[in-house]
């Protein structure tokens, strides 16, 4: 019934793991959370290491809660190490939404080939998938969802979906996702912290059926480039201006993003 | 890779995971002899009360400015826009906004591909490179915080 569980989980373990190159990142944004009062401390709880957690995820498909392994033990700067990182339980951003419908689980390290090429296999039915859609035109729908760092690689692959399936209905959902970390001093292993950190996600729902038109978020299909002429006619002058370039650029380099990023992290606050 | 001399240039491999695709004519081209320049992105709407995000501005600064336009400038929807990588600064605004009306305001988000232009020019202009043009695609999101009709 739901084979997509296998690959999604297989991910998973890979790839709820920390980014290695991004490792430096993570102790100052929770240091971040610390001074901005939205983390709680507690000392000497008995969590132990062995423990695992189970990630639970947003979307309420009948899939089971995966078993992740702790994620790979650094050094902070602050001499505390990560000991595991959950994603609280938050409910399906898409009410009333069949049960069984393909999620894929976009993460930071995933890569979109791996992703595309199982979404595009099931979605297109090429192979006799066995079950959760009409059989032989494969599934009707899928949801990307992906938080933090992976929020435009879940948008660029309901893009490439758009592009490659066609004639797809689409509906974005925009949450604050609350992940929990634990994390554990390195000297004695006896302190341990517990941070709560809230992060921006994203669930995108591509539907071969139509959708309803007035539920926020809905985009009807082949919008895929008629968004921008359609809120306002300046269709003439675009093309002399793109011609325009170089200098300072607003979108084209970020020398500073990383840094940015972090100030960006102080101020965001728990919705509730 | 980055050449020392366009300091400025020195955040292309950054951008580089967020490309959809890329139609590469040189994708034999020798990476020393080229200078990459990224075009503006092509022209876009704006109304008063369109914000485009970018990573360059401090993130308050446009975060107080959505504020202003919803409760100052007498806006019943705005339209926060972001591309690449500042989709995520996009939400993160548009999320904050949301938040801090305790639940009043409504997010529509639509996403969408950008096409991107850059331009490849030669380092040496005596040598036979000739310049050249590169198109990518880039995600991007276009967020509508609006007041729901009272209805």
């Amino acid at each position: 019934m739901f084979t997509g569980c296998g690959v999604v989980s297989g991910q998973n373990q890979y790839f709820n793991r920390p980014h290695p190159g991004l490792e430096v990142n993570r102790p100052i944004q929770m240091e971040n959370g610390v001074t901005s009062g939205t983390c709680s401390v507690y000392q000497d709880q008995t969590h132990s290491n062995a423990g695992q957690p189970a990630v639970v995820h947003s979307v309420s498909t009948p899939l089971t809660p995966l078993p992740v392994p702790p994620p790979a033990l650094k050094l902070g700067q602050e001499g505390f190490k990560k000991v595991c990182r959950t994603e609280e339980d938050s409910p399906c951003p898409f009410p009333g939404l069949a049960s069984g419908v393909l999620e894929m689980r976009v993460k930071e390290g995933s890569k979109i080939r791996n992703l595309m090429g199982f979404a595009m296999a099931r979605m297109q039915g090429e192979k006799s998938v066995t079950g959760g859609g009409v059989s032989g035109g494969g599934l009707r729908q899928v949801v990307f969802t992906g938080s933090g760092r992976a929020v435009t690689k879940t948008i660029t692959c309901a893009e490439i979906m758009k592009r490659k399936v066609g004639s797809l209905h689409q509906l974005t959902k925009l949450r604050y996702k609350v992940v929990k970390e634990v994390w554990e001093s390195a000297e004695g292993g006896t302190s341990e912290m517990t941070v709560h950190r809230t992060v921006p996600s994203i669930s995108i729902l591509l539907s071969k059926d139509p959708l309803d038109p007035q539920e926020p978020g809905y985009q009807p299909p082949e919008t895929l480039s008629a968004l921008w002429e359609e809120k306002e006619g300046v269709e003439s002058s675009s093309q002399t201006a793109c011609k325009r370039s170089l200098g300072p650029l607003p979108y084209s380099s970020f020398p500073h993003s990383k840094r940015v990023c972090l100030g960006e992290g102080v101020s965001v606050h728990p919705p509730h | 890779m980055t050449e020392p001399r366009n300091p400025g240039m020195s955040s292309i491999p950054q951008a580089a995971p967020v490309h959809t695709d890329s139609t590469s004519p040189a994708v034999e081209m020798d990476p020393v002899e080229y200078t990459l320049r990224k075009r503006l992105p092509r022209k876009l709407p704006k109304r008063r009360n369109d914000v485009y995000v970018n990573m360059k501005t401090d993130f308050r600064a446009q975060l107080a400015r959505c504020q202003k336009l919803l409760e100052g400038g007498g806006h019943r929807e705005i339209c926060v826009h972001g591309l690449g990588l500042a989709i995520n600064r996009a939400i993160n605004i548009a999320l904050q906004l949301q938040a801090s009306s305790q639940g009043v305001l409504q997010l529509a988000a639509n996403t969408s591909t950008v096409e991107l232009v850059d331009d490849l020019e030669p380092e040496d202009p005596d040598e036979a490179g000739e310049p050249m043009t590169r198109t990518r695609n880039n995600s991007a999101i276009h967020i509508k915080v609006f007041y729901p009709d009272p209805q």
